[in-house]
């Protein structure tokens, strides 16, 4: 009788071990649905990015970059990424090239037009070109196929007369800095 | 139910209206720097009453060829001689040319110097001894844009053996005043 006792114990005991485990191992789980919604908006960017021929831009890959031409001459050294194409009694120009990359999203447009302009008159003694476009403050088309995501190349040119300073010439030894707006527009 | 209608083809009508006016655009800035400095640059010219260079002419690498020359026999066209007791001296006329720009300098000076030494004949640059010792100045008032002829002279004693082969280069510096 005893012996039926104890038996009839452990076999409880044990039925309440494999409960207790089965609470353990238990999950308490809770599910849910998150309904997600946005307005895919169509548009454009640009950026500056360094051409591999050109001086090293500030602010490479975005939208107000800066280049700097260093120190130019006539005849004198020039830094790395400028050359001197040519060199005339009354003017020299140096030239640097810059990479332009448009990118658009959400749009059937293929390609862009790409202006610009001076955002203030040239200082004396100076012109600015893009792609031989001479800049004014009044825009300018510089090109009007441009393909999107891809970085094309694009001349810059200073038209620096050779006069001497106050004769018409540009100041010398001091920082000369213009900006150049561009806009790209989606065709 | 009409008044629907109309508000709804106007609504309609303004955001065609919207959407073909709308263009798609970016914009960035490009801000570009330079420093210009003043700059000279000297050339070598053939002159015309000299010996025309045989070689970089219109450049600062110029190259002078006399040719043959002696004390008394025939002589290049453009070679000037003259000759004493001792020795004979050739010269010719030479052009240089220095440009300025950028600048306010009103002339430049120009010095001259034998690259290496010579120990047996005399040069002379514009009527100036040089050797290789250091630069002789040659003019303290050179004037830009303009060909100025400076001769190119070499005194050859009599004692240089026939077929000697006399040969060195002049280093010119022009610096702005």
């Amino acid at each position: 009788m005893l012996k039926k006792y104890i038996s009839i114990m452990r076999g409880a005991a044990l039925a309440a071990l494999l409960m207790c485990g089965a609470s353990l191992a238990a999950q308490t789980t809770a599910t849910g649905v998150i309904n997600g919604t946005l307005v895919n908006k169509n548009g454009i960017s640009i950026q500056f990015d360094t051409d591999p021929a050109g001086v090293t831009l500030g602010a490479a890959g975005t939208s107000a970059a800066t280049a700097n031409f260093g120190t130019v001459s006539a005849f004198g050294p020039l830094a790395a990424g400028v050359t001197r194409p040519s060199v005339t009694a009354a003017n020299f120009t140096v030239r640097t090239f810059f990479d332009v990359q448009v990118i658009q999203g959400g749009l059937t447009s293929t390609t862009y037009t790409l202006t610009a302009n001076l955002a203030a008159a040239a200082p004396t003694g100076l012109n600015y070109k893009v792609d031989a476009i001479t800049l004014t403050t009044a825009l300018q088309t510089i090109q009007i196929n441009g393909a999107y995501h891809t970085d094309i190349a694009h001349n810059l040119d200073l038209v620096i007369l050779t006069a001497a300073p106050g004769a018409g010439g540009p100041a010398v030894n001091t920082p000369i800095t213009t900006t150049i707006n561009f806009t790209a527009t989606a065709n | 139910m009409k008044k629907v209608t109309l508000l709804t083809i106007f609504a309609a009508l303004m955001m065609i209206s919207s959407a073909a006016v709308a263009q798609t655009t970016a914009s960035g800035t490009l801000t570009v720097t330079a420093t210009v400095t003043g700059s000279i640059n000297l050339v070598f010219n053939s002159d015309a009453s000299g010996v025309a260079l045989s070689s970089g002419a219109g450049t600062n690498a110029a190259t002078l060829a006399f040719g043959n020359v002696s004390a008394f026999g025939a002589i290049s066209a453009g070679i000037v001689r003259s000759t004493t007791a001792t020795n004979f001296t050739v010269s010719s006329a030479v052009d240089v040319l220095v440009t300025k720009t950028n600048s306010v300098s009103a002339n430049y000076s120009l010095t001259a110097q034998l690259g290496s030494v010579d120990a047996v004949n005399t040069w002379t640059v514009g009527g100036v001894g040089v050797t290789n010792a250091a630069a002789a100045p040659i003019t303290a008032t050179g004037t830009y844009g303009a060909n100025s002829n400076f001769p190119v002279a070499i005194t050859v004693p009599f004692t240089t053996a026939s077929g000697t082969l006399i040969s060195n280069t002049i280093n010119y510096v022009a610096t702005a005043n």
